[in-house]
C-alpha cells in the first residue's frame, strides 16, 4: 500500500507514471496542478478512479484552482491534517510532480 | 606563486586551470605538508579520478579507487591519512587543484 | 529481483541537463552512500536519458552527469534499475547500460516501490 501524491496536470509524464503504478489498495492525493484530474467528468480522473478507489484532493489547492465546486464523485477533499493522517496510514509515500 | 585571489575561502583553487606542480607545493606548504613521492602518487590519482568522473571523490570511493589502481596496501584509509592527515579526500583534492568533494564528511 | 530491494529508493525522472533535478538525485545518492545508506536508483521515464553514453558537457560548462554516474560503483551504489518501457519509448533498447543496471517493467517497479522503506522522487 502506497500513498501517491500527484501534483502534475493530467497531460504530463508524471501523471502517466503515477497512473501506471497506482493500485486498488493505494491512496492518491491530488494537489497543486494535480487537482485538475479531480474535475467531474475529466477522463483523467476516471482513469485514476478505475485504478484506485481512495482518491483525495487537497482542499486548499482545489479551491485555489477553482475546481472545488466541481469535484468528481469519489474524490474526497482533505485539509493538511487529513494529509498528515494519510501519511500516517500509509507506510510508503511517493511524490509525482 | 599564486596570489590569495586565486583561492576561495577554504583554500581551494578557484580556477582549475591555474594548477601546476608548483601550485600544489604552495598549497601543501600552506597546509603544513611536505610533498613526497607518496603524496604525488595520490595527487596524480586524484586528478585521474577527476578526469574520469568529473567530480572529486569522497573518502570511500577514494579508498576503493586507490586499491584498484595502486594495490590493496595503498587502498586503505590509514595509508591516506598518513599522507593527508584529517580528511584525505578533502585535503588531497585541495592540493591536487580540484574542487572540494561535495559529499565529504 | 536478483538483489534485495534497497531500503532507500531514489526515483529519478528527469533528463540530466536543463534542470537540476537529475543532479540532485545523483548528489543525494552519493551523500546517502557516504552515510552508509547506499540507495537504489530507479531511472524512470525521461530519467533513462541520464544513461546515454558519450555525454560531453564541456561545451555547456556543466558537470558531466554521465561521468559522475560512472563513479556510483565506487560509492557502493550498485542497485540501478532502468525503466524498460522508457528505453523503448526513446528508441534506446540497444543502449549499453551500467554493469549493475537491471531492466524493470511496471510490475518490477511496483515490487521495488513496495519493497523499500522510503522513496524519494526527483
Amino acid at each position: 500500500m502506497i500513498l501517491h501524491t500527484l501534483s502534475a496536470a493530467p497531460d504530463t509524464p508524471a501523471f502517466q507514471h503515477c497512473l501506471a503504478q497506482l493500485q486498488a489498495a493505494d491512496a492518491l492525493l491530488l494537489m497543486g496542478n494535480g487537482v485538475y484530474a479531480a474535475l467531474v467528468g475529466a477522463p483523467a480522473g476516471q482513469a485514476l478512479g478505475k485504478a484506485c478507489a481512495n482518491l483525495y484532493v487537497l482542499d486548499d489547492d482545489a479551491r485555489t484552482a477553482g475546481v472545488a465546486a466541481q469535484l468528481g464523485a469519489g474524490v474526497t477533499p482533505v485539509d493538511f491534517d487529513g494529509f498528515v493522517a494519510l501519511s500516517e496510514r500509509y507506510q510508503r509515500q511517493i511524490a509525482w510532480y | 606563486m599564486l596570489g590569495p585571489e586565486a583561492f576561495d575561502r577554504e583554500g581551494f583553487l578557484r580556477n582549475l586551470q591555474d594548477w601546476s606542480p608548483s601550485v600544489a607545493e604552495q598549497i601543501a606548504r600552506a597546509e603544513g605538508i611536505e610533498l613526497g613521492e607518496g603524496h604525488w602518487e595520490i595527487l596524480h590519482l586524484l586528478r585521474d579520478y577527476y578526469a574520469q568522473f568529473d567530480s572529486s571523490p569522497a573518502m570511500r570511493p577514494l579508498v576503493k579507487y586507490c586499491a584498484a589502481k595502486l594495490g590493496a596496501d595503498k587502498g586503505k584509509s590509514l595509508y591516506l591519512l598518513s599522507l593527508f592527515p584529517g580528511s584525505p579526500a578533502k585535503l588531497g583534492s585541495k592540493i591536487a587543484g580540484l574542487p572540494k568533494p561535495e559529499n565529504c564528511l | 529481483m536478483s538483489t534485495p530491494t534497497p531500503r532507500l529508493l531514489l526515483v529519478t525522472r528527469s533528463a540530466p541537463y536543463g534542470a537540476s533535478l537529475a543532479r540532485s538525485a545523483l548528489d543525494t545518492a552519493l551523500a546517502a552512500a557516504a552515510f552508509d545508506r547506499a540507495p537504489g536508483l530507479l531511472f524512470l521515464g525521461e530519467g533513462v536519458l541520464q544513461l546515454l553514453p558519450a555525454q560531453d558537457a564541456a561545451a555547456s560548462q556543466t558537470r558531466n552527469h554521465g561521468k559522475v554516474l560512472d563513479s556510483l560503483p565506487l560509492y557502493d551504489v550498485s542497485q540501478l534499475y532502468v525503466d524498460a518501457t522508457a528505453l523503448t519509448h526513446y528508441g534506446l533498447q540497444a543502449m549499453a547500460l551500467p554493469a549493475a543496471a537491471q531492466l524493470v517493467d511496471a510490475a518490477a517497479i511496483r515490487a521495488l516501490l513496495e519493497g523499500c522503506e522510503q522513496i524519494l522522487s526527483f
